[in-house]
């Protein structure tokens, strides 16, 4: 096994994510990540990176941000074991020369590095050095891009999701931003919504359909 | 006669093996009960029941990499999460084989309770234009029963499994023996009035769900907490499942005898006295073969389970399979054609939402094809289950934006739709058919092979039901933003049923009108592998019905000696 470049070992970015998880106090199992095979390991500054860009998507409002709750630690997670399709091969037809450099041997896209460089190149050099005003005008410029009605593919796509994903299913997501009701006990089957109301994580027909 | 340890061998403990081992437990008989898969005891093997997405490793979203690996099969359907994937079977362990052509996603829970565990709990009366279906366009072989004959059973086993549910009437699917109905959110009773006044052969009904709503405290059972997670166990008792309901009152007779870990691999069959004389399986931990005997046996192993156990139990006397003189063994099996007719944006309702999870949807019963032959292109019917729901933070998804504006906007309860899901009869082929593969399972039993391809009748019944769930949500205020007209996957409705029918004709069939085999006296089948038809509905408690009746004959065949 070769060591990255980083300097980051497997054992010593589950140790980190150890620390993480009791810095924050939540449970480990959360953020497990003793089981990445190293290429899967991220840089250090791509392990920034994510977690920056998390906090550009759900920033620290009334309640705590996706950075402070180990979004991107998540995400780095989620990519390396192929959630949200993830791992999946990218059809020929939409790998344009812009996302070439970044597939995998295996078929998939590389999802940080694209990032990386996708986020450098619009910043015309080192995103992270931008100030938070510029990152959220230049994210906000790739997002438009991505998700709008008939866009072509793109990895931010799936990138957002696993954020969203990582900061609502997270304690603080789920049950301090929204609302989470293991046992309603009762169904009350209309009801006015109340200024403020805020959506259920608890909600499972509504996470599946919604 | 042979003395037997056991008056009844029982294979398998889902939906009908738990009732099976109930009814003939209560009638007095010494039961054996086979399970293939694991020990899960009510309130204390639920391992997931009661953790939240943060508890979870992979958030309860799973692990993509593990599910490719292993549930790849399994993965595909909905209901299998972190939470509930140790209620489903690992794929690489379980495998099987697809015909040339064929795609069939085969959706498994080998362990005590079954399926009973992970099933969507929708419990539907069948009707005769179901009973009377095959004799009516020709496809199949008729029923050798019809409503009257089951009517009484449906009554006996709503009473015990305690269904929840609105009475309206429909001789299309009967009202039953109901607890009080779980009410229709706001939308949807202003689509069910709204329809029913373009439509008045079209009724939004709440699904009717084997949720209790009021406790069976005679049953140690809870009313329902509406939290909508019931696949992963439910401590409650709250919903019907084996370890809820069955197989503690078959516990209380003293004797029923349970026996995990054991896959029935063949039954023997005595060619003097025409009967199965010893049951044969393998402890799946230690690899040993054993053997009991029993006055009968039921299959209740899952449809394609039973039928491949009398596949692999082919003898001298019997060369194509046990029971199957008629040659029908395996073929004319069924799955609903089922895809997402329609999906709306539900305006009028934004100030309005619900509290707590109702673990049912709506459903629009059939209307086609009843007293008139109306469906073009096809002579059955379809029905549609679904409801209308409040989105909440996934719909961030698809969303753009990024900042305090999106967060703020997640942060609100999302807007109304509805979605309406069809599920269309499945024809009786007998080009869709299971047979053994020469492949072998890691316990050395051959596969089982399945032969599937939906037809152009559930082809037109499908784009119907497109067409019609756009009209009526259209006609109705609604906005359908999509729907599909094309089947998903045989397996996907996970009604698979069929290939050990029912029939008059011992020639043409397998099992006469008491899920009795017609070459075997003492072999019963009543899980859903006897069904000679499949209607629309879900066909849980037909198949529990069917057991309950097959049981009280069995029992009074086994008391004048018939058996």
């Amino acid at each position: 096994m070769s060591t990255p470049a980083s300097g980051w070992t497997r054992r010593e970015f589950a140790g980190g994510a150890a620390l993480l998880a009791l810095a924050l106090g939540i449970p480990a199992a959360a953020v497990k990540l003793t089981d990445l095979d190293a290429a899967d390991v991220p840089s250090d500054r791509q392990r920034k990176l994510i977690a920056e860009v998390s906090e550009l998507v759900i920033p620290k409002t009334d309640t705590p941000g996706a950075a402070e709750v180990g979004v991107g630690d998540f995400v780095i997670l989620a990519l390396a074991h192929g959630l949200s399709g993830t791992r999946d091969p990218v059809a020929t037809g939409v790998i344009t020369p812009a996302l070439a450099p970044f597939r995998r041997r295996d078929g998939p896209l590389n999802h940080l590095d694209w990032l990386e460089r996708r986020l450098d190149h619009a910043a015309g050099g080192d995103f992270l050095r931008r100030d938070k005003d510029e990152q959220s005008r230049l994210l906000a410029a790739i997002d438009g891009e991505a998700m709008a009605h008939g866009a072509a593919y793109s990895p931010w796509v799936a990138i957002k999701g696993l954020i969203l994903t990582g900061y609502y299913t997270s304690e603080v997501g789920g049950s301090q931003e929204l609302r989470y009701e293991l046992v309603p006990g009762k169904w009350e089957p209309d009801i006015p919504i109340q200024p403020g109301d805020r959506a259920f994580s608890s909600d499972w027909t509504a996470v599946d359909f919604g | 006669m042979q003395n037997h340890e056991f008056d009844a061998i029982v294979v398998g403990s889902g939906i009908t093996g738990g009732w099976a081992a109930k009814q003939l437990t209560e009638a007095g008989l010494k039961v054996l009960m086979l399970e293939r898969g694991r020990k899960i005891e009510h309130q204390v093997d639920y391992e997931n029941e009661t953790k939240a997405p943060w508890d979870m490793p992979f958030r309860g979203v799973g692990d993509t990499e593990l599910y490719k690996r292993e549930y790849p099969v399994q993965m595909l359907n909905r209901h299998f999460t972190e939470f509930t994937q140790d209620h489903f079977v690992n794929d690489a362990d379980q495998p099987y084989q697809k015909a040339k052509g064929s795609e069939f996603d085969w959706f498994r829970s080998y362990q005590l309770g079954g399926r009973s565990l992970t099933w969507g709990r929708q419990c539907y009366r069948w009707s005769d234009y179901d009973f009377g279906a095959n004799k009516r366009d020709g496809f199949g072989t008729d029923w050798p029963i019809r409503y009257d004959d089951l009517a009484a059973w449906y009554d006996l086993v709503e009473d015990f499994v305690g269904v929840s549910g609105a009475h309206e009437g429909l001789p299309q699917l009967p009202d039953g023996k109901f607890l009080p109905a779980m009410e229709l959110n706001c939308v949807e009773a202003a689509m069910r009035e709204r329809i029913l006044a373009k439509y008045p052969d079209r009724l939004i009904t709440i699904g009717r769900t084997a949720n209790l709503t009021e406790a069976r405290p005679e049953q140690g059972r809870a009313h329902c907490q509406y939290r909508s997670i019931c696949a992963r166990g439910c401590s409650y008792g709250a919903y019907f499942s084996t370890q809820s309901a069955t197989l503690p009152a078959a516990k209380k007779t003293g004797l029923l005898t349970v026996v995990t870990d054991a896959q029935v691999t063949k039954l023997d069959h005595d060619p003097q006295t025409r009967r199965v004389s010893a049951v044969h399986w393998v402890d799946t931990k230690t690899g040993e073969a054993k053997r009991a005997g029993s006055r009968i046996v039921f299959l209740n192993a899952g449809a394609f389970n039973s039928v491949h156990l009398l596949l692999n139990s082919a003898s001298e006397a019997m060369p194509n399979g046990l029971a199957n003189s008629s040659g029908v063994l395996g073929t004319h099996i069924m799955d609903h054609a089922n895809t997402m007719a329609a999906m709306a944006v539900v305006p009028g309702f934004e100030n309005r939402t619900s509290f707590g999870n109702r673990p049912t949807g709506i459903v629009i019963p059939r209307f086609r094809n009843l007293d008139k032959l109306d469906g073009d292109g096809f002579t059955r019917g379809y029905s549609f289950q679904g409801g209308a729901l409040q989105g909440t933070w996934t719909r961030g998804k698809r969303m753009p934006g990024i900042g305090e504006g999106f967060k703020e906007e997640i942060h609100k309860i999302g807007p109304w739709t509805m979605v309406l899901v069809v599920f269309a009869d499945s024809m009786p082929r007998a080009s869709n058919r299971l047979t053994l593969s020469k492949q072998l399972d890691p316990r050395g039993v051959p596969q089982l092979e399945i032969a599937f391809a939906h037809g152009k009748e559930e082809l037109a019944a499908l784009a119907d039901a497109k067409k019609e769930a756009a009209a009526m949500l259209n006609s109705a205020g609604a906005h359908v933003v999509m729907g599909f007209d094309q089947p998903g996957h045989g397996g996907t409705a996970i009604h698979e049923m069929g290939g050990a029918r029912m029939g008059w004709d011992p020639e043409t069939s397998v099992l006469n009108r008491w899920s009795q085999s017609h070459d075997v006296a003492n072999l019963f089948v009543t899980d859903g592998a006897q069904m000679s038809s499949s209607a629309c509905q879900n066909p849980s408690l037909t198949y529990m019905a069917l057991t309950a009746r097959a049981c009280d004959a069995a029992v009074k065949m086994l008391k004048e000696g018939a058996i």
